[in-house]
């Protein structure tokens, strides 16, 4: 009988015990779900301004144009090549951005601008497309900076 | 010798009894002689799939926020002179470094000379007789001065607690 119960014991199974792996799967899929932000394709790389204790609000606004202004080489701040394009749209001149504004305000009146600039551009390079935001009757202008570290 | 054990009747149990029903729980556990139990491979193999996803596409970055104001409707009225004296806060750049700025207040000496402080000397400006929240703000920057100094002094008059706040011509 005691025979029997050891040769039992021996034939028992032998598997890989999975589920503590599964359980840190979870958890990292879990983070990893919450963390992550799909950032939209309008949104060109560059470096955004930093302001000492930002003011900046994360909002979202229903009707909305969002202008980059960038350099033409991210690396190479002396370059002074200013890009300016309407969303994820390839880099126009001042002159059709000033046109695509026009026919958008056409069709939305409470239309918002909002100015994504590389924070080493000059003033007056942003300034030209203040001017032709303005120009468009569109009212509200949005500048788009890094939000403070507690909000 | 084959032995029989007499058939039972209900409700009656024999000592051992406890042991037998024991055994036969726990086959009824096994069906078959095949544990039963949940095929974890297909969910173990879908997370470690959405591990991988989220693993690549995943860049931890600074959250964007934006910064609003209102521009003037330059097709409706043409500009005009403010009512009240505002206040006009002037930023220069004096090198091609990113600190080398300079910052002026018309009629105010001792202005700071970054924008950390600016702030503290607008609100000391507002207790002044004369001035409130309500009193104009206007930045002027020159031209080559680095658009991250302009926001920085748009966000500071905002900490300041003014709410009118204008953009001049150099």
């Amino acid at each position: 009988m005691r025979y029997r119960r050891d040769h039992r014991r021996e034939s028992s199974v032998l598997a890989f015990n999975a589920t503590p792996m599964v359980d840190v799967f979870f958890m990292l899929t879990i983070f990893f779900m919450l963390v992550t932000r799909f950032s939209s394709a309008e949104q060109v790389p560059m470096e955004l301004p930093e302001p000492t204790d930002s003011q900046a609000q994360v909002t979202k606004i229903p009707e909305r144009v969002l202008i980059n202004c960038r350099l033409a080489d991210i690396d190479d701040p002396l370059g002074r090549t200013v890009l300016y394009s309407v969303g994820p749209n390839r880099p126009e001149p001042i002159s059709v951005i000033s046109d695509r504004l026009a026919a958008m305000k056409r069709q939305s009146a409470e239309l918002e601008a909002v100015v994504r600039a590389d924070r080493r551009l000059h003033y007056a390079d942003v300034r030209a497309v203040m001017r032709v935001i303005a120009e468009n009757g569109i009212e509200m202008l949005n500048v788009v900076a890094h939000v403070g570290e507690d909000k | 010798m084959a032995t029989t054990r007499p058939a039972r009747r209900d409700g009656q149990r024999r000592a051992g009894d406890t042991h037998i029903l024991r055994r036969h729980s726990r086959r009824r556990r096994v069906a078959g002689g095949v544990p039963m139990a949940v095929n974890l491979a297909p969910m173990i193999d879908v997370t470690f799939l959405l591990l991988i996803f989220f693993l690549v596409t995943t860049t931890f970055e600074r959250a964007e926020g934006i910064i609003a104001s209102d521009l003037p409707d330059v097709g409706v009225m043409p500009a005009v002179p403010l009512p009240i004296s505002p206040i006009v806060v002037r930023i220069s750049q004096t090198g091609p470094g990113h600190e080398d700025y300079m910052i002026r207040i018309d009629r105010f000496e001792d202005a700071p000379q970054d924008f950390e402080a600016l702030p503290d000397f607008l609100r000391q400006i507002q207790q002044q007789p004369g001035f409130d929240r309500q009193t104009p703000v206007v930045i002027v920057a020159e031209n080559d001065v680095r658009w991250d100094h302009v926001v920085n002094c748009w966000n500071a008059v905002l900490r300041a607690g003014c709410q009118r706040i204008a953009f001049g011509e150099p």
